[in-house]
């Protein structure tokens, strides 16, 4: 027998094979069991999917937009030389304790350096700060009775701001910032 | 040998589409009554094709479990795709294919398949081989142990009559390639039929 023969006499015999073949056991119950439950349809698996994809290219859009788009945040700018703007005070409003501590740093050096001085010049220092005081003592008496008035505001400010000159000058004090809790 | 490969389709036609006029009718009702979700009716094309598709399962598998496992699938899949069964091709066709492929799915994933031929080859007696009478088993026994690609065009081809062009489209493969895993199977079945002292 050649190869040939030997393949046909093969695929003959392979021809005889039984093609049906009936399992051990009945397969039916497990499958009637699966197809009994509701099917999933098939659309929501991609739809889910479609969802996620679309929730996913949004944020990450909206993460990337923010990034290139956002500013740098601004740094703020100290202003070395403070100037007392035109403002508007309230009846209930007050010195600061920033202004009230510098008020007594100012006093403390003040009174040393006047003790340096001459009597004369001391006394001259002296008029001028009582006559900035007693403006002052006006001034905030004018405001209890009128609170909101913009010009006894301006000129309260003036008077606290030539002070504070003054005392600076004397005293050769470091600058510090008069401040009302409220400006 | 080359005229055996070469053979036309027509020496080998599908053997297991063949069903007479009675069954045609009653199949063709319970597949409208089946696509309809009528579950008694699917039932009865679960009885009237589960030996041909579990007969294919244990061909291609080789093993009791596993031949069960894709044989439920095979029908659970074509149950969720009855509504595209046109009548196209025969039902017991449109089965087959699905049959194959869920034994395809399963051999990719499973790893037993290196497992199934050493106990194969350990096994006096295949469970295929015991569908067969007398010298047919040991044919059936070395058939199981043929690799998974020689044994699969094989049983598609040889035993159940498609084509190449039908094997191979049903396995995924080019019909040249089964026309050499078919080459392939021949020798490897003569070699072991040889040494079993087989005669065809």
């Amino acid at each position: 027998m050649n190869e040939i023969e030997r393949d046909d006499q093969l695929i003959a015999a392979a021809g005889g094979l039984s093609t049906e073949i009936s399992p051990e056991r009945d397969l039916w119950p497990e499958i009637a069991e699966v197809i009994a439950k509701p099917a999933r349809s098939r659309w929501m698996p991609m739809l889910a999917q479609a969802a996620a994809v679309v929730l996913l290219i949004g944020a990450s859009s909206g993460v990337t937009y923010l990034a290139v788009k956002e500013e740098p945040q601004l740094v703020p700018v100290v202003v070395q030389d403070l100037r007392f703007e035109r403002a508007a005070f309230g009846a209930e409003h007050t010195l600061g304790s920033v202004y009230r501590s510098a008020q007594g740093d100012y006093q403390s050096q003040l009174d040393r350096q006047l003790e340096r001085l001459s009597p004369e010049v001391r006394a001259e220092i002296e008029r001028n700060l009582t006559l900035i005081r007693d403006s002052i003592a006006e001034i905030n008496a004018a405001l209890k009775e009128n609170p909101d008035n913009a010009l006894l505001q301006d000129l309260l400010v003036n008077s606290y701001r030539e002070q504070h000159a003054l005392m600076r000058r004397v005293g050769s004090l470091t600058q510090r910032v008069m401040a009302r809790k409220d400006i | 040998m080359e005229a055996l490969l070469t053979a036309p389709v027509s020496d080998y036609s599908p053997r297991m589409v063949a069903l007479n006029t009675p069954e045609r009718t009653d199949e063709a009702d319970w597949i409208a009554r089946a696509q309809r979700s009528d579950a008694r009716a699917f039932e009865s094309l679960y009885r009237m094709h589960i030996d041909k598709v579990y007969g294919l399962c244990l061909r291609m598998t080789g093993n009791v479990a596993e031949a069960e496992d894709c044989a439920q699938e095979a029908f659970i899949q074509a149950w969720n795709k009855l509504d595209r069964f046109r009548g196209d091709s025969a039902f017991a066709t449109w089965l087959h294919r699905i049959a194959v492929n869920s034994v395809l799915g399963r051999m990719r994933k499973s790893k037993r398949e290196t497992e199934r031929i050493q106990v194969a080859a350990e096994m006096p007696s295949s469970p295929a081989s015991v569908a067969d009478s007398g010298e047919l088993r040991d044919l059936a026994d070395a058939v199981d142990r043929l690799p998974q690609g020689a044994r699969h065009v094989f049983v598609l081809h040889a035993v159940y009559g498609y084509s190449h062009e039908e094997a191979g489209k049903m396995l995924g493969i080019a019909a040249g390639t089964s026309k050499a895993q078919l080459h392939r199977a021949r020798r490897l079945l003569a070699q072991q039929l040889e040494e079993q002292g087989f005669e065809a």
